[in-house]
């Protein structure tokens, strides 16, 4: 199945993500939790911890900066831009490129 | 040259330096304030903010509350009972620029000022509110609401007007954009990991811009230890710090305006806090 979960500011979307990933994961799926927010706060809902999930944030960032290729295809993506949660679950922060140069999809 | 909200013999305290020169006048002076409010979404920015828009109004100034967010909120903390204020399509017109690109801007003959003596709405204490423009669905196209928003903030009304900004929650172009006419931005943050780290993020990103002051307010507090892991979580020095209060929760669920339901309960004496305390920030040099 493919979820997406939006809502309002503060009205609970990281959190319910997270706990639907973990419970997915629980139950024995291969988890993928996409980290969309222009400001990604997932990881620390899923468990992964505050540096972590900063980490995980810079290297981001280091692609807007030009420190950092882009990923080639969505292994890569899930690979560079991913670490993993508990229960099994891979996070991805895969906020939208900001400044995207003429031909990029 | 000085301009004053209102003659000098009545109210001697609000004379507004039409530029931030110092004055031979008797009379403290009040330099108009211009401040943001960022945050991540949830944090608070909407009720801290439109609370502190109408304290300041209640002092006597003339305020410009000014919600970018395309999600409603500040005109609830407000008490506003528009919740789309937008600019109307009649205030914004097309044109042709020079490489024939179709662009908009205000209608031919008015300017920021004066759209928002005739389009932002009229709200407590006085206070004029203008709102970005929500989305009003899939197909709606706000470009030309939005554009005109733009243009407002390009051309603000100046001498005698404090601008109190409401910004989207998270990171991204607050700074850079819709809050560029801020002279102090105010971090709301709760005392949560998550929280503190978008704190930082907003720092970082405050550093970068052609940054004004940028400065934490630490937001649903419990304990006493809370207003300063804020500061240190964040790296931001503290402007104040404002309680957990169910009566916030309250008044949100009842689509009111804390300042209507519970204006001297604790949210509304930490704002007034708020208030003095940006005042004399905006004072410094």
């Amino acid at each position: 199945m493919k979820i997406a979960v939006v809502g309002k500011g503060g009205s609970g979307k990281t959190t319910t993500s997270a706990v639907i990933a973990r419970t997915l994961g629980r139950d024995g799926h291969a988890v993928l939790a996409l980290d969309c927010d222009s400001n990604p706060n997932l990881g620390i809902s899923l468990g992964l911890g505050e540096q972590a999930t900063e980490h995980l944030v810079s290297v981001r960032d280091a692609v807007d900066a030009g420190e950092q290729e882009h990923a080639s295809d969505a292994d890569d993506l899930v690979e560079r831009f991913g670490a993993d949660a508990p229960d099994g679950v891979r996070l991805a922060v895969v906020t939208a490129i900001q400044n995207p140069q003429p031909g990029c999809p | 040259m000085l301009l004053t909200s209102r003659s000098l013999d009545s109210s001697p305290r609000y004379v507004f330096p039409v530029t931030s020169g110092q004055t031979g006048l008797p009379g403290r002076i009040v330099r108009a304030m211009r401040v943001a409010f960022v945050g991540k979404g949830g944090a608070g920015k909407s009720s801290l903010a439109g609370s502190f828009a109408r304290i300041l109004a209640s002092q006597g100034e003339r305020v410009l509350a000014l919600d970018s967010d395309p999600m409603p909120g500040m005109a609830f903390s407000l008490g506003v009972p528009q919740t789309d204020a937008g600019l109307p399509d009649e205030a914004v017109e097309d044109y042709e620029d020079d490489q024939g690109r179709r662009r908009w801007r205000l209608r031919t003959g008015m300017t920021g000022p004066t759209t928002v003596e005739q389009y932002a709405v009229r709200g407590p204490q006085g206070v004029r509110f203008l709102q970005l423009g929500k989305a009003h669905g899939p197909r709606w196209d706000n470009t030309r609401q939005h554009a005109g928003f733009q243009r407002v903030l390009d051309d603000l009304p100046g001498a005698g007007w404090s601008i109190v900004g409401d910004l989207p929650g998270g990171t991204r172009q607050p700074f850079l954009t819709w809050g560029r006419y801020a002279r102090t931005f105010v971090v709301v943050v709760e005392p949560t990991p998550a929280s503190m780290l978008t704190g930082r993020r907003l720092a970082r990103l405050a550093a970068g811009a052609d940054a004004p002051r940028v400065v934490v307010v630490a937001n649903k507090v419990r304990d006493p230890g809370d207003a300063e892991r804020v500061s240190q979580g964040t790296g931001l020095p503290l402007l104040g710090a404002v309680p957990f209060d169910p009566a916030l929760g309250d008044a949100d669920r009842a689509g009111r305006a804390l300042l209507d339901l519970h204006p001297d309960g604790p949210t509304a004496q930490a704002v007034r806090s708020l208030v003095a305390a940006t005042r004399s920030q905006e004072e410094s040099p």
